[in-house]
């Protein structure tokens, strides 16, 4: 608990302190980053703590954002409108999880994928509250009881807020028993059912926290990017998530989040010089797929124990080993 | 009643395409194991294709066989080259898959732009048939006839070939197949490459019934994942009967409940799914 404290504040520290050396540009694309990390963080968690590969997580990250723009015309309370994102989203997921979970892999995989392209759809038909295929503007303004927050620096300190908070909801998550059980349940269903737990109960209970997580994601998309429209939903929005989550590295919560930050600096970076970004991106996937073993994450991580276990002793290389195959699942 | 009637055949029409898309996903994904996202992608780019030939003042139907034949080669390389060293890995098919849905995607977007493009109907097939004071397109019924010759083709290869039968035992016990002596990888890349090519098939003949455009991908996708959903894993049959319910029930919905016809597919999804998660046809997956 003292690690996780010290971990803590040393993130937050670091989050609020960058901005003093980053340029305007800089702290924008950070901001974007951290709400993509909290989203790619909802994935990673039912990816690489239930393994449940989901192909429709835009579609709660899409029903966040539109909680914000269309509710938030009427409603103007910053807490009350994060809430109903929240909420909102996690009654879907709880509602169609509990249909999907009955599931086996390809087919939860194909049924995510029509969820969220079936929200894409409707987001696109709801002309009259949505606005179509031509988006919506948000009214909606930060506002947390201490004035309005539209600055970028503003919104910056808030959304590296969230996502330190978010992460460290998520580590308490994956620690506690409950966290155990799922993860014990991906790697062996029938043993963990035996054991005595109902497995069902667990893998629901991580998909819909999973899925309000992505719904907070995008409701602070919504107030950070002012506009939305259907393509929050897409599934090429989805596979973006997961190509995160991949080049992040499955099984570990600060991956996807890293993987989001790498993403997002290379579609900005990328997208200045040519237009073709999907097709470079598919081509980062495939070579990732057939070359990358286990994403950045991985990579750091046994880069460190190449360091650590030069310095130490036998037993703690063994004690790295043992993490290393808890890691690889 | 005449009005329902054409639309019924529509629907039908509709259903045949979906059953011919939906039929290469779920070969692929019956044999194979193998998710395609890349499914929807080949469909797209078959149409595509024969539009170019088209344009080149080709017949229609050299156009198709020349369309269907290059998807059927670039799904043998694709096989080949990058499908076969995923073999029993899930999130990495997926993931390669969907990566060659955006390169073939953003591809196609680079050669052809963005603007709608739609295939002509052939000449032979322009006019319609009209029984009684109902008229029937006569494309729409040629679509509904090539989706029934598919289907007795695939079960004639099912059930009375021997590469039907190999295919069969294959699903059961791949290492039994394999040490009979049969070329197991070969049969893969076959059967990938008539999946390709049955995508590329129904790309050119749903041109002139859905037009092309970008996104075109996506949609035929989802709605062939929700075909073989509902009629279960790796089941042609299921596909069928879910393919025909889907297309009706899209084209009817569209009549009476323009903004919630795709809504009703996917509840109809739930709803199997609910009853029967393993789909109509499809057998008890561990």
């Amino acid at each position: 608990m003292k690690k996780l404290l010290f971990g803590a504040v040393l993130l937050t520290a670091l989050v609020f302190a960058m901005p003093l050396v980053l340029s305007d540009f800089a702290v924008n694309l950070a901001t974007e980053i951290y709400i993509m990390a909290i989203f790619a963080m909802s994935l990673g968690l039912i990816m690489g703590y239930a393994g449940m590969v989901s192909l429709g997580h835009a579609g709660f990250f899409g029903i966040g954002a539109y909680t914000v723009a269309v509710i938030g015309q009427h409603v103007a309370n910053t807490y009350l409108l994060l809430l109903l994102a929240v909420v909102m989203s996690g009654l879907i997921a709880l509602v169609t999880g509990a249909v999907f979970i009955r599931t086996s892999k390809f087919y939860f995989l194909m049924i995510t994928l029509a969820f969220g392209q079936l929200l894409y759809v409707l987001f696109w038909q709801l002309k009259t509250w949505t606005g179509g295929a031509d988006g919506m503007s948000v009214s909606a303004v930060m506002n947390f009881g201490f004035g309005e927050i539209v600055s970028p620096n503003g919104l910056y300190y808030v959304m590296g807020l969230a996502f330190v908070i978010s992460y460290f909801f998520l580590h308490l998550l994956v620690e506690s028993p409950a966290g155990k059980i799922t993860k014990g349940v991906m790697e062996n269903e029938a043993r963990m059912s035996a054991l005595g737990h109902n497995v069902r109960v667990y893998k629901l209970l991580v998909y819909t926290l999973s899925g309000s997580l992505a719904g907070l994601a995008g409701a602070l998309y919504a107030y950070f990017n002012v506009f939305v429209s259907p393509d929050l939903s897409s599934w090429m929005f989805s596979g973006q998530v997961m190509v995160m989550v991949i080049i992040g590295g499955v099984g570990t919560l600060l991956g996807p989040a890293l993987g989001a930050s790498v993403f997002i600096y290379l579609q900005n970076f990328m997208s200045t010089y040519t237009e073709r970004w999907p097709m470079i991106m598919g081509v980062l996937l495939v070579a990732l797929v057939l070359a990358g073993k286990g994403g950045l994450i991985h990579w750091l991580q046994h880069g460190k124990r190449l360091l650590v276990s030069r310095k130490r002793t036998g037993e703690a290389v063994s004690q790295q080993t043992v993490k290393k195959g808890e890691a690889v699942h | 009643m005449s009005a329902i009637l054409a639309q019924l055949l529509t629907g039908v029409a509709y259903g045949m395409l979906y059953f011919m898309i939906a039929a290469g996903l779920t070969i692929i994904l019956g044999v194979m194991n193998v998710v395609n996202l890349a499914h929807g992608t080949l469909f797209m780019l078959g149409a595509y294709i024969a539009f170019t030939f088209i344009n080149d003042e080709l017949n229609f139907w050299i156009a198709l066989l020349l369309a269907v034949f290059l998807t059927a080669v670039l799904g043998l390389a694709l096989e080949k080259w990058l499908i076969k060293p995923v073999y029993g890995k899930e999130l990495e098919q997926v993931l390669l898959t969907f990566g060659l849905s955006f390169i073939i995607a953003d591809a196609v977007e680079w050669i052809w732009g963005t603007e709608m493009h739609t295939l002509p109907t052939p000449d032979l097939l322009s006019g319609s048939l009209s029984i009684g004071s109902t008229e029937f397109p006569l494309y729409r019924l040629f679509v509904v006839l090539v989706g029934c010759l598919l289907a007795w083709l695939l079960w004639y290869l099912e059930t009375k070939t021997r590469i039907g039968a190999i295919i069969r035992a294959g699903v059961d016990d791949r290492a039994m197949v394999s040490a009979l002596g049969v070329n197991v990888g070969l049969v893969f890349t076959g059967v990938f490459a008539f999946g390709a090519a049955l995508a590329g098939l129904s790309g050119v003949l749903g041109g002139p019934l859905i037009g092309m455009y970008t996104g075109m991908d996506n949609e035929i996708l989802v709605t062939s994942l929700i075909v073989v959903v509902i009629g279960g894993l790796g089941s042609w049959k299921g596909s069928f009967i879910g393919a025909i319910a889907v297309g009706v029930i899209e084209t009817l919905g569209k009549v009476w409940f323009p903004s919630l016809s795709m809504l009703m597919v996917f509840l109809i999804m739930m709803m199997v799914l609910i009853v029967r998660p393993q789909g109509l046809f499809g057998r008890e997956v561990a």
